[in-house]
């Protein structure tokens, strides 16, 4: 291999196809005159510019076709011949510098164009570089070259991750891979789960019950999951109201006056809440009004006045505090109904973390834009990261997910896209040229993710994601299975 | 003009290899006007019957120089059509190193095979060494169709014109009578020729006839000294067009034999520009390009840990098909 070229942070290298080198390989740039060491990653792996080779292809093409012929070539010329027509270009990424064998970011200097040597740097030797201490490791999957690949839980504490690609690459699995591993470390984590994809998280494959068996908590929303008025917040409930079930200005002010009459009589309950409205001196619009939602906030069949029935977060969180995940079981449940829960649910996290009930929580949210309500993307990365609660989003629709998110994104988890748009809206991430992104997402290869961020120290990582014993739900529901494809026989022909 | 329209990129080459070129320019030899010159346009048409047509060429093209001499490459092709298919046959690229020390043995390997070369001592030419080397293969490739062959016409490239260091006599009167044993005709076909009549190009003269058309010229003082030609001279205008070329026809033949081995190419080949296509692939699967040269240096390099200090401009070498031996 041999430099050739350096535009901005864009190294161009010549190399040939046995070189073997992939998009997403690193290599590493030795300038024997100084002691540095150049950090560089093929992102991009094109044929070389060879001079005239047009030409000869074009005469190539033009009679192959039609003459038939032999070559006496004892030397076997022709391979070397092929040999040059076949040079690579690789484009390549400055990322750092390596001097006396620790990593730095400084890249102010260039290595001598006929001086230096270039070699492949192996994702294991790198990641042995960056190392500080991995002493909180999760085992994501393996390097190219086969060699396990872990981040450290530290590096997703207090962050705000991405996990984003197309459908059916993985995401969830890889989520759920995150979720255990920080489980493992004793971490609460809550999963607002959107398909009910993640409540077999308890159970191996063969369907018996595995490790994390007591530390998965499935919550289903007017099941195992009701809650009494009693125990809400006022300002929780007003959001529910006004975010989730519109209620307009006058009637809302109306309600608070209900609220805290029936509070002063210690008498929150469902149905003291139904005849105050009913009997409470309003106009006939305001009453209507809050009636109608309060039918809402009946059938959602979350809300309980029996005793026995109605759960508490702070007991949930209870049986976590040595690690473990509440997963929201939001399949089944109707939009309105997923926002009265998510606003439920997220009113009482930041309540209890404002508490110290808890001391922080990890929150894995499945495709968000279906039940987070616009001014919470916002919240999110500010108030709420405060507060303790580091969220990760997982989606298929990365133009879901506002650009300052990305921006501020500590850690992005990318799995294969091939839509331009899609990757155009990616490449925002502040973590990471775009061109990166756009090149080595498109070609990633199935179950394997390119890593950016501060798990990886800025050097973006591709890893094949490993498999796992646990009962997954993330199958999308086909139609026709293979026996019924078997078995058919068309009627028509 | 020709040169340009039949191969806008030899100019290419010819930069690159001017000091190639002297030496064969020199060669060819230039006639003189003469008061009793005429020139007799033969019309012809096509014969369509079943005669295969062959064609040889031969590339040499300098790779490098290396400390202790010079490293060149041959390569050559034979292409036939028949049965309304064409087929080649490609031997090499062959790469050579001459140096000081083996010339004396490339002198005595063309010795072997009567090929003259300039052995003074003082000023010795490794120069035209490459050029002698794919004459040699390009003769031996004749001859290897002259004996093979049987009824069919073979198309050579360059002229009958025998004496030089690159066509000596005895060789190539000796290709010209084996083929004409085996009734086989040979027709040599020069892309450019420096042969004048009357102040203009020979190859000039074919734009007021109507083609398909050989413009026969007769009247040549007779030629004198080392250099002659073994041909009749002719100018063959095959097709419409502005091109028009030299095409040296064995004088041991009759006129009526040579006329209908034309004939029968016309009916066989397919002839764009005046020219026969079986000759236009021949000389595409010899000619170099820059990538076959790198490959070659590679090779050197790889196998021979030859280093090379200097290496012809590839830039030039861009130019497409050059380092023909014998035509400019
Ligand atoms: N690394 C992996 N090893 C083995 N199986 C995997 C891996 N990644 C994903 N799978 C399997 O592929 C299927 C799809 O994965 P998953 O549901 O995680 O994709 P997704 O990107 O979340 O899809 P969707 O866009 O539909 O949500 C699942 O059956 C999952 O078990
Ligand atoms: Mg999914």
């Amino acid at each position: 291999m041999r430099l050739y070229k350096k535009e901005g942070n864009t190294l161009q290298i010549l190399s040939f196809p046995n070189d073997n080198i992939e998009k997403g390989d690193y290599l590493i740039i030795e300038d024997s005159r100084v002691n540095k060491k150049l950090i560089t990653q093929v992102i991009d792996v094109q044929f070389a510019n060879v001079p005239g080779l047009l030409e000869e292809l074009l005469r190539d093409s033009t009679t192959e076709d039609c003459v038939y012929g032999e070559d006496f070539d004892p030397l076997k010329v022709s391979s070397h011949i092929n040999h040059i027509q076949d040079a690579w270009m690789l484009l390549c990424k400055i990322r750092g510098t390596l001097e006396n064998e620790k990593p730095s970011v400084n890249v102010s200097w260039l290595p001598s164009r006929s001086k230096s040597g270039i070699e492949r740097f192996s994702i294991t030797s790198l990641l042995a570089q960056i190392d500080n201490g991995r002493n909180l490791p999760i085992h994501i999957g393996e390097t190219k070259e086969k060699s396990p690949f872990t981040i450290n839980a530290h590096d997703l504490d207090g962050t705000l991750n991405i996990v984003t690609g197309k459908k059916g690459t993985g995401k969830s699995h890889l989520s759920k891979l995150l979720v255990l591993g920080l489980i493992d470390y004793g971490a609460t984590v809550i999963v607002l789960d959107l398909n009910g994809e993640y409540t077999n998280l308890g159970f191996s494959q063969n369907g018996e019950k595995n490790v994390y068996h007591d530390k998965v908590h499935v919550l289903t929303p007017g099941a195992n999951l009701k809650v009494s008025l009693a125990q809400l917040d006022l300002r929780v409930m007003l959001n529910i109201l006004v975010h989730a079930l519109h209620l307009p200005g006058a009637s809302t002010r109306e309600f608070r006056r209900i609220w805290q009459f029936l509070n002063q009589r210690r008498a929150s309950t469902l149905r003291e809440l139904g005849e105050a409205i009913k009997s409470w001196k309003c106009n006939q619009h305001v009453r209507d009004a809050l009636f109608s939602r309060y039918n809402s906030l009946l059938n959602s069949g979350f809300f309980t006045d029996i005793a026995t029935e109605a759960v508490t977060f702070e007991e949930f969180f209870g049986e976590t505090r040595k690690g473990g995940a509440l997963i929201l079981n939001l399949q089944d449940v109707s939009s309105v109904d997923r926002q009265i829960v998510v606003e439920y649910t997220l009113g009482k996290l930041v309540e209890l973390l404002g508490q110290w009930k808890i001391r922080a929580v990890f929150l894995f949210a499945e495709e968000a834009h279906l039940y987070l309500r616009e001014t919470y993307w916002d919240d999110i990365v500010t108030r709420m990261r405060h507060f303790g609660v580091f969220t990760t989003f997982v989606t298929n629709q990365p133009d879901t997910i506002r650009e300052n998110i990305y921006r501020q994104a500590d850690n992005i988890f990318l799995l294969n896209f091939t839509n331009e748009r899609d990757l155009e809206t990616v490449s925002r991430a502040a973590r990471v040229d775009s061109e990166t992104v756009k090149s080595i997402a498109h070609d990633l290869p199935h179950h394997h993710c390119l890593v950016l961020g501060k798990t990886v120290k800025d050097f973006p990582m591709v890893v094949k994601v490993r498999a796992y014993d646990v009962q997954t739900m993330g199958q999308t529901r086909l139609f026709f299975t293979s026996r019924d494809y078997a078995r058919a026989e068309p009627q028509l022909r | 003009m020709e040169d340009e329209s039949f191969q806008p990129n030899e100019s290419g080459f010819k930069q690159y290899a001017t000091s190639h070129q002297q030496n064969f320019e020199g060669a060819t030899p230039i006639l003189r006007t003469h008061d009793l010159l005429t020139i007799k346009s033969i019309p012809i048409k096509p014969l369509f019957c079943d005669t295969p047509v062959a064609a040889v060429d031969v590339s040499s093209i300098k790779i490098g120089e290396t400390e202790t001499g010079l490293l060149c490459a041959i390569r050559g092709a034979i292409v036939w059509k028949h049965d309304s298919r064409y087929s080649y046959l490609r031997f090499g690229p062959f790469p050579f190193h001459i140096t000081e020390e083996n010339k004396k043995e490339i002198y005595n390997l063309f010795k072997h095979h009567s090929f003259e070369i300039s052995e003074d001592a003082n000023a010795p030419n490794l120069a035209n060494v490459p050029i002698r080397m794919g004459s040699l293969l390009e003769r031996w490739l004749q001859l290897g169709i002259s004996c093979s062959a049987h009824d069919s016409v073979i198309l050579w490239d360059g002229s009958l014109t025998a004496g030089t260091a690159d066509s000596p006599l005895n060789v190539v009167s000796q290709l010209l009578e084996i083929s004409r044993n085996r009734l086989n005709t040979i027709l040599a076909f020069s892309k450019t020729t420096n042969l004048r009549l009357l102040g203009h190009k020979l190859t000039d003269l074919g734009e007021k006839s109507w083609p398909p058309c050989l413009l026969q010229i007769n009247g040549f003082p007779p030629q004198s000294g080392p250099v002659f030609s073994l041909g009749n001279v002719y100018v063959a205008k095959l097709t419409q067009g502005i091109c028009s070329f030299r095409l040296d026809i064995d004088k041991e033949i009759s006129l009526e034999r040579g006329i209908e081995a034309v004939q029968k190419l016309l009916g066989n080949d397919l002839l764009i520009q005046s020219y026969p296509e079986t000759l236009r692939l021949a000389h595409t699967f010899s000619t170099f390009t820059a990538t076959e040269v790198i490959g070659i240096q590679h090779l050197i390099a790889q196998q021979y840990g030859l280093r090379i200090i200097a290496r012809p401009n590839i830039r030039r070498l861009l130019f497409g098909p050059f380092g023909k031996g014998s035509e400019g």
